[in-house]
């Protein structure tokens, strides 16, 4: 059902644009109620209505209680539904936490945080120019969400207004309000494959390809058996060995040890498009778990290796001049 | 058990299908609810996205809509109500955007539909009723089955079957039937006599039926609600004497009572009783209704001018009256058939045998040979009355009460009835043993039926005086009674009646939404309010351990009992084998006791407070 929900979402969106009512609400979080909740019917509701409409009528014609009293149950329906629609959204509470970077032209996550101090049905979320969320319901308490958006320019971007929106509990009317969160999120150059050069002018230009691997023991990967000895730890006994009935054994861990390399925008690229293969390359050597390092026009980032080096380096890449 | 709302829609959809059975196609709004319903099913099977799911419970909402201007009884009715909730339920669940168990989808239903009905209500109440515009939603069907005939031959008939079917139930306001002599249920009028059968006009049904008479706000009468089964006409029963209420219903100048609906359809409708002559009742004769064949039943005619001669026409009527007394002419459903030549010269001067159609047809055909206008009028006569257990009582007739008896104009009186056939010996007699007979007729089971079928339509009727009884005198006389002559008033007394339901209602759904649902929960909650009061509040992380400790530190009196409530509530959620565990330890009682600690120290602050100040 949720996927015939989606398209639904998406064309009401294009279709019908009150949404873009009403100014937009700013600060790093929102509380939701008269000032900042615009309503209106929804096209179904204006159905309704006419359907309504056409009971009484027929119920006048035909001097019948029955069509009179489900024209009149149609209409307090829809009274109801104005302030019922109003109030799924009236008190929710909505904050944006820091997100983390992500790619330029790949989708982004945006997170959102929502409080709410009681049930709340079919809740639509969406930035402005992303993707709508499958409407969901909240429960009382905190529920984080990520909206997803896209961007082709790196550096600290902000997402357009979200949008949060509802129908429930009858269709009868759309509630909504806009508003822009106060967080940036760091877009990294998206990742293009391409030649990258390397630190200083005098060293030739190299292939990644051609670095040479060294290793020492460490504790990274897994490389060989040896026997067990008092000293060594509990935690490096070969279980799996010792129930095979070969005895104790230890594992020997080693550390991969690469030849260094600090990349830097390759020559005779336009700049963009050099940062646009640095993200890559730079995506890819972590991916190997190889050491490397950065040089930027502003920045040097000495080698490394990790999940954090790699943020450091694609940070620099996003926030660099 | 979760219910896919398309399975939901598909269930409404069998259900009204199963509502649109009896409905006449032929009819303008028959016709197009059976579109309607059609269309919901096609949209239905074809929509694939949530508009075209939304379009599908609206349509099925105005199918019911026109389901219940068309079948009011109670056994319709409750079918429109499930179809109606049955769509409600589908749209709530297509809006959730998930499935819903049953039991919280008909929780959610319920709720929704009980906070809109008062306000529904409200309206239905006092939102002035408006006369129909025009009549284009009415248009006889004349199709259907049995009953009453058209034309009236009774030569041609040699035994009178006894038909127990149902043909109308009749319920009065003051619950007591009218006297049998006066239980005579008109429905069709014949004319038309050609010497041995009396026709009704064959434009009876297809004519342009006269305008309505719009009945006055503040009638007064005692109430009938019929509800009559179908039949060939879209003429109906009734005594003559009464007014109708609904619009569809209009009076022929002949006297016969037309209901402008589709006759192939049960049919209700309400009348008022009323004392004084009817305006059929005053029309002229027309020659018409002195017209007799010449060349047919000689003696008939004979005897008829010989009456002629009486100066007064009641002395006419006397003078046949006095005739079939003394002819000794007898009452039998097996009089065989007359010739086809002088058929009523045999009946009346040769076999004196025959049942109402035979008496009616020869007093009439008499009383037009002495020069009084007259003609034959079939309908009912008598009828059960029924007091069920339950519901209304009401007076109920068959097939079997099927009678012709006879109308005469008398100048300054205007038509009045005359039944010949009470004049002859046999015929009380035949009527006590038909209604006898169709009590202890039949199988065990079939009386046990019957007597069920009974108790049915008791509830059947209640439920039409009641629902059928609200129209616009009735909504007249309880804005009389609200505001008498105050009625600028109505507007605001609308528009406070449906802000005062709304606020109610709306009221109660947040209350329901926010209260939860966990006892362990609500009683947390009470203490995290006492805690805010204390502007001590929750943090994202937190447990109620380290709440309870934080509170502690900033009121170091209120450690124990903060430490105690922690210890409670953990004790109460994780307890082996659920919170009712520990019911009967004192749980209760320590809780409200640490709790109350709490609360007073916030009061004794603020008094504290208070007292500084001063």
């Amino acid at each position: 059902m949720a996927n015939a929900v989606q398209p639904s979402c998406a064309r009401c969106m294009r279709s019908v644009d009150v949404t873009r009512l009403g100014p937009v609400q700013t600060g790093s979080e929102l509380r939701l109620g008269l000032r900042n909740l615009y309503v209106l019917p929804t096209r179904f509701g204006a159905l309704w209505l006419a359907g309504a409409a056409l009971l009484q009528m027929v119920g006048i014609q035909t001097q019948r209680n029955g069509p009179l009293l489900l024209s009149f149950l149609m209409l307090a329906l829809m009274l109801l539904a104005l302030h019922l629609t109003h109030f799924n959204l009236q008190g929710l509470e909505l904050q944006s936490t820091e997100p983390r970077p992500g790619f330029a032209d790949e989708p982004l996550r945006y997170p959102l945080q929502l409080r709410s101090d009681c049930r709340r049905e079919a809740i639509c979320l969406q930035l402005e120019n992303g993707e709508p969320l499958q409407p969901q319901r909240l429960d009382r308490g905190i529920t984080r969400v990520g909206l997803s958006w896209n961007c082709s320019r790196r550096g600290l971007q902000r997402p357009g207004p979200v949008l949060i929106r509802s129908t429930a509990p009858l269709g009868l009317f759309l509630c909504w309000s806009r508003w822009q969160p106060s967080w940036e999120q760091a877009v990294i150059p998206a990742r293009r494959q391409g030649p990258v050069g390397s630190a200083g002018a005098d060293q030739p230009e190299r292939s990644l390809a051609e670095q040479r691997i060294g290793a020492r023991e460490g504790s990274e990967h897994w490389h060989d058996l040896r026997p067990h000895r008092p000293q060594d730890s509990q935690a490096r006994l070969a279980w799996k060995a010792l129930a095979q009935g070969r005895g104790r054994l230890s594992k020997v861990f080693r550390d991969e040890e690469t030849e260094t390399v600090v990349l830097a925008p390759e020559p005779g690229v336009t700049h963009e498009r050099a940062l646009q293969h640095l993200s890559a390359a730079i995506w890819q050597l972590s991916q190997r778990g190889e050491r490397y390092g950065l040089r930027l026009a502003d920045t040097l980032i000495p080698p490394g290796h990790g999940r954090e080096h790699r943020d450091r380096c694609l940070l620099a890449l996003a926030l660099t001049s | 058990m979760a219910l896919p709302s398309r399975r939901l829609q598909w269930l409404a959809q069998a259900v009204l299908i199963a509502g649109c059975v009896g409905l006449d196609p032929g009819w303008l709004l028959g016709g197009f609810t059976l579109a309607l319903v059609l269309m919901a099913g096609l949209k239905l099977l074809e929509a694939r996205d949530r508009t075209g799911r939304r379009l599908v419970a609206l349509l099925q909402l105005v199918g019911c809509g026109l389901l219940a201007a068309q079948q009011p009884d109670l056994l319709p009715s409750l079918v429109q109500l499930l179809a109606a909730v049955l769509s409600l339920a589908g749209l709530l669940q297509l809006e959730s955007g998930q499935r819903l168990a049953w039991r919280v989808l008909l929780r959610r239903s319920v709720q929704v539909l009980t906070a809109a009905l008062p306000i529904a209500l409200v309206l239905f109440l006092l939102v002035p009723r408006v006369s129909p515009l025009g009549s284009g939603l009415n248009g006889p069907g004349a199709r259907a089955s049995t009953g009453l005939s058209d034309s009236l031959d009774p030569g041609s008939i040699a035994t009178l079957a006894s038909n127990q079917g149902p043909a109308a139930r009749v319920a009065f306001s003051n619950n007591r039937p009218p006297p049998p002599q006066e239980r005579y249920w008109r429905v069709l009028v014949h004319p038309i006599f050609n010497g041995n059968t009396w026709e009704r006009d064959p434009r009876a049904e297809t004519r342009r039926p006269p305008e309505p008479v719009p009945a006055p706000a503040s009638l007064q009468g005692r109430d009938q609600i019929w509800l009559v089964e179908p039949s060939r006409f879209t003429a109906v029963p009734w005594n003559g004497q009464s007014l109708p209420v609904d619009p569809s219903l209009r009076v022929e100048a002949d006297g016969e009572l037309r209901l402008l609906r589709p006759a192939l359809e049960r049919r209700s409708y309400r009348l008022l009783e009323q004392p004084q002559p009817q305006e059929w009742q005053r029309q002229p004769p027309s020659w018409g209704d002195l017209a007799l064949p010449a060349e047919s039943n000689p003696r008939l005619l004979a005897l008829g001018r010989s009456w002629a001669a009486l100066p007064d026409m009641s002395a006419r009527v006397m003078a046949a009256r006095a005739f079939f007394q003394s002819q000794g002419f007898r009452y039998t459903t097996t009089p065989g058939t007359l010739p086809e030549r002088n058929g009523l010269d045999v009946f009346l001067f040769e076999r004196r045998l025959g049942f109402c159609g035979h008496y009616a047809s020869a007093f009439s055909a008499l009383m037009r040979a002495a020069g009084v206008p007259s003609r034959v009028v079939s309908g009912y006569l008598g009828g059960s009355w029924i007091e069920p257990f339950n519901g209304s009582s009401y007076l109920e007739l068959r097939q079997s009460n099927a009678h012709a008896w006879s109308e005469v104009w008398l100048p300054g009186v205007g038509w009045q009835r005359v039944d010949p056939t009470r004049w002859v010996s046999g015929a009380s007699a035949a009527d006590e043993q038909r209604t006898a007979g169709l009590d202890a007729a039949g199988w065990p089971l079939a009386r046990q039926f019957r007597w069920l079928q009974r108790q049915w339509w008791g509830l059947d009727m209640g439920w039409s005086r009641w629902w059928l009884g609200f129209d616009r005198s009735r909504q007249e006389e309880l804005l009389q009674w609200l505001l008498g002559e105050r009625r600028w008033a109505l507007g605001w007394l609308m528009l406070a009646a449906v802000a005062a339901c709304l606020g109610a209602a709306l009221l109660l759904l947040r209350l329901q939404k926010r209260e939860p649902r966990d006892r362990l929960e609500r009683e947390l909650r009470a203490l995290l309010q006492a805690l805010e009061q204390l502007k001590i509040t929750t943090e994202p992380g937190d447990t109620l351990e380290s709440l309870t400790e934080r509170a502690a530190s900033a009121f170091p009196a209120l450690a124990e009992p903060l430490a105690e409530l922690a210890a409670l509530h953990r004790a109460q959620r994780y307890a082996p084998g659920g919170a009712s565990a520990q019911r009967g330890r004192g749980y209760r009682q320590r809780w409200q006791l640490a709790l109350q600690q709490v609360k007073r120290h916030r009061i004794n602050a603020i008094s504290h407070g208070s007292g500084s100040n001063r």
